[in-house]
């Protein structure tokens, strides 16, 4: 097999602004320097990318024909006043995306900024990622054409939530793209953003390599959420990486649903006092599939609090994987952080890896992690049938009972509503729940 | 309360002293040449230094390994001698008067006078001085039971039909970096086989001290319960003060077969270096158990001394039913550096493990838990709990958790939790109102964490066990 990082080079560069030649010739660089990870690169100890290697994906996306008219119901979110920003195939699409933002936010796409602009975006891009530990987000660098960025100005607060869509549709052959987001919460705004993944349902032959950088200032407030909902096919690789100032709050929901191979990594840098972030994810492989989260928070700054859940329902001969790193540094005391895993296996065949990682160099710190692995609580199983529930049903009211939890959190009740019925209909299938054949 | 602190924390280490032994040391270096010397110094079969050569063939084709959280200079292997016998061993002692009186006043220091042993505790004691055994006592009463407890390289001579159906067979020559080096050049170590049925009459109790400067040891224990079989085998270390860094790469096998129960405990307080990180051992130990079924392998470890310590005491949960234990308070002072925990590799149906590990960590001293619990597809209702709780005492200091968590049967339960605390200013304070001075206070503070640990290990064990982390620790209160 031809060194994946040496094709990944090759593949013909998208046209893209020339103020970024310096980020995609610095991403290219790291990345021609990077070796591609195998089962003895801890980051990716459990994770093996033959999948990505296999698929020939290295050629850009095939040049935008008129737009599908069907494609919004794979992204619509019913009841959701939001503004949308649709991407497909890594183009942007005015047709499907909203006309006017809400007041207060701009939005800015890389390859129609101006200079003050592009000043604007080169003062923040790529600075909260770091290229060299997350060598996928070089390769963003690399390949980087367009993106998307989001500014809320300083005491603003912007009710309407922000939906960012990247969906790709099956094309006659494979190929890979780099998602880009930058968002900026200036000091003490406000604002609620969605990252919704998604595609046609056509078998999909994308590999689509993301990255999100947030940058919140002093009193700021994110509502974030990343939806993953491709179809089963899909390559995933993404980074969210966010940046606190002081005194801001980011709550950040995850699902991962669909893809053959996903992985994401969450990192989360408490750069001023008083930050608070509150991280949640539930992952949902089934099929053959494979879902990796890792998460990082960093505390380098005292008086900071991560609250961290994340849940797994693993079926049939899938796999998940599962890292949950908390770093305090050493003069970050009065830090308050925890993480919880909880992972259900549903087949014989399904497997879950996990590693709530502390490392903690302060004293004055309160830190707590918790895994479990298991599958369907016997006593609550016995309990709901001693009730006259079937067996069947029961099952999938624990399975459901188990995720909506985290669900039910959610500050927008639309999101909710969406989400429900989705993760309700996952459970429907008898395989799902009991690992047996539908 | 900062100068008693000061004070505390640069209490010289209570065991450090050297004897002055004439010893018998190979120059350093490491070829076939020095292997076959020590297989010829220990008059074994030919198998036997085929077995080594194997090992030190593959050891060379092996790289260090540098995934621990820990940090030290380069170990030059080349420096190191791998040989080194206390000279009045060719003789060797026919009771414990004839133990060099030297040597006898050394385990006097250390509080275990052979002779009173042998009259009060009841405790067969083997003493490993440097690498060879030079006293093992008790031995006609064991013999008595049928239980076989002598130094391995007698036991390659008196049962070796046992030696060579065990001897890797555990931890295979090709194990890991470490073990491969071992199985090169072991010098001696214990060996304990109970027959099939028999409780082990008394506890079985090893000493080891590290002695000769510039000597690696390399101890090789083996441990085999025959079926239905009970055994409790202890391990105590301290060493003499040293200066410059030694290795110590020992390895441990226990088998236990249908049955069979093997509780093993060690003290560990081997020479940490001084209150600047300099000197110190290097403690690269492989040890690891395999369970038949029903049978039980239990690991209680107290680790308070070494400079770098990177040591996983595992079970392999083979049998149905078969139980894992592990027992850890691991203490980091100074400039200490832990990188320690467990492996409980769960392959048969019903298998149960626990994991109660308890770090604690002061100075710069550094305290790592590394853990895997793995549950192989057979593990059918199988069952693991672990619990890893962090001490901080200071705030130089580092705790760190990286537990590994691996399932591949939907039956098999895990449960893992952590936590990282200081000893608190209202715990402290309370303590004192209460009229206890500030040492005392800290000391009964982290008996309470480690309790847990402690109450495993024999009584005699758990005395001294307290006793360190006071020494050790006590007042390292910031």
């Amino acid at each position: 097999m031809p060194d994946f990082i040496a094709s990944a080079l090759e593949r013909a560069p998208t046209a893209n602004p020339d103020w970024l030649d310096d980020l995609q010739a610095a991403g290219r660089q790291t990345w021609a320097a990077s070796a591609m990870p195998t089962r003895k690169t801890e980051a990716w100890k459990y994770t093996s990318l033959a999948r990505l290697e296999r698929g020939a994906y290295l050629q850009p996306p095939a040049p935008a024909t008129p737009t599908p008219a069907n494609l919004k119901q794979h992204f619509s979110i019913e009841g959701l006043d939001a503004a949308t920003l649709v991407f497909v195939n890594g183009s942007f699409n005015p047709d499907l995306s909203s006309d006017a933002l809400p007041d207060g936010i701009e939005m800015v796409r890389f390859a129609e900024a101006n200079e003050s602009q592009a000043e604007a975006i080169r003062a923040k891009l790529g600075q909260v990622v770091d290229g060299r530990q997350h060598l996928f987000a070089a390769l963003n660098d690399a390949w980087l054409a367009d993106g998307l960025f989001l500014r809320v100005r300083r005491n603003t607060r912007v009710d309407t939530p922000v939906h960012c869509v990247f969906l790709t549709t099956a094309q006659d052959q494979p190929f890979s793209l780099s998602a880009r987001l930058l968002v900026v919460l200036e000091d003490s705004s406000e604002a609620t953003i969605i990252e919704h993944f998604c595609s046609d349902d056509l078998p999909q032959n994308a590999f689509t390599n993301s990255v999100t950088e947030l940058v919140l200032g002093a009193n700021a407030k994110l509502q974030h959420y990343r939806l993953q909902r491709e179809q089963e096919q899909a390559v995933h690789i993404g980074g969210v990486h966010a940046s606190l100032g002081r005194d801001s709050t980011l709550n950040s929901f995850h699902l991962g649903m669909g893809s053959t191979l996903k992985r994401v990594d969450v990192v989360v840098n408490h750069h001023g006092e008083g930050a608070h972030c509150d991280l949640s994810g539930v992952y949902l492989p089934r099929h053959q599939q494979h879902v990796d989260y890792h998460t990082c928070i960093e505390h380098a700054v005292p008086r900071c609090t991560t609250t961290e859940t994340f849940r797994g329902i693993i079926a049939d001969e899938a796999r998940a994987v599962f890292n949950g790193r908390i770093h305090i540094h050493p003069n970050a005391q009065k830090t308050v952080a925890e993480l919880s895993n909880r992972n259900l296996l549903t087949s014989t065949r399904a497997q879950v890896d996990t590693k709530p990682e502390l490392e903690i160099y302060a004293d004055d710190v309160q830190c707590a992690h918790g895994a479990t692995v298991a599958r369907l609580d016997e006593q609550a199983m016995n309990y709901l049938q001693s009730r006259g529930i079937g067996t069947r049903q029961a099952e999938v009211m624990l399975s459901f009972g188990f995720i909506n939890e985290l669900v039910e959190r959610l500050p927008d009740e639309a999101m909710v509503e969406f989400l429900r019925p989705q993760l309700a209909s996952l459970f429907g299938r008898q395989s799902l729940v009991t690992g047996r054949p539908e | 309360m900062s100068e008693q602190i000061d004070r505390l924390i640069k209490k010289e280490y209570a065991a450090g002293f050297i004897t002055d032994i004439v010893s018998d040391t190979l120059p350093p270096g490491l070829d076939e040449d020095v292997v076959a010397f020590i297989s010829g110094k220990k008059n074994e079969p030919e198998w036997m230094l085929e077995w080594r050569l194997k090992a030190l063939r593959s050891w060379r084709e092996m790289v260090e390994p540098h995934w621990a959280h820990v940090t030290y200079p380069d170990i030059d292997f080349d420096a190191i001698s791998y040989y080194s016998a206390p000279k009045s061993s060719s003789d060797g002692p026919k009771s414990l008067d004839d133990i060099d009186p030297e040597l006898r006043s050394t385990y006097d220091k250390l509080g275990i006078p052979l002779h009173e042993q042998e009259m009060l505790s009841g405790v067969a004691v083997d003493a490993v001085f440097d690498s060879v055994s030079v006293a093992t006592t008790f031995r006609h009463k064991l013999k008595e039971a049928g239980v076989i407890f002598c130094s391995i390289s007698e036991a390659m001579h008196e049962c070796p039909e046992i030696v060579r159906a065990h001897l890797g067979s555990v931890v295979p020559q090709k194990d890991n970096y470490y073990a491969a080096l071992n199985s090169a050049v072991f010098s001696d170590g214990s060996f304990v086989y109970i027959p099939k049925g028999v409780k082990c009459p008394m506890e079985l109790s090893t000493y080891f001290r590290i002695n000769e400067a510039k000597t690696g040891q390399f101890e090789r224990t083996l441990i085999v319960a025959d079926e239905g079989s009970e055994v409790s085998y202890l391990e105590g270390c301290t060493a003499p003060m040293r200066d410059e860094n030694q290795l110590h790469a020992a390895v441990v096998e226990l088998v236990a077969l249908d049955n069979a129960k093997i509780k093993y405990s060690t003290v560990q307080n081997w020479y940490p270096g001084d209150s600047e990180g300099k000197g110190g051992i290097y403690n690269f130990v492989t040890k690891r158990g395999v369970a038949h079924t029903n049978a039980r392998i239990s690991w209680t470890q107290v680790e308070t001394g070494s400079a770098i310590t990177m040591k996983y005491p595992s079970c392999v949960l083979k049998g149905d039913n078969s139980v894992g234990e592990f027992y850890s308070v691991a203490l980091s002072n100074n400039y200490q550096q832990a990188d320690t925990g467990t492996k409980m590799i769960h392959l048969g149906k019903n298998t149960r493990s626990t994991i109660i590990s308890k770090g604690i960590s002061a100075g710069h001293g550094s305290n790592s838990y590394r853990g895997l619990v793995r549950m192989n597809p057979g593990a059918t209702g199988a069952r693991n709990y672990t619990q890893c709780d962090s001490l901080l005492i200071g705030d130089q200091c580092g705790a760190h958790t990286f537990p590994y968590i691996e399932s591949k049967n939907p039956s098999a339960v895990i449960e893992h939790e952590a936590t990282t605390s200081k000893v608190s200013d209202e715990q402290l304070f309370l303590c004192q109102q209460r009229g206890l001075d500030a040492e005392k206070a800290v000391s009964m503070i982290v008996n309470g964490f480690c309790k847990e640990v402690f109450r495993e290990l024999p009584m005699e064990f758990a005395v001294e066990a307290g006793k360190l982390l006071e020494v050790s620790l006590e007042g390292a209160v910031g």
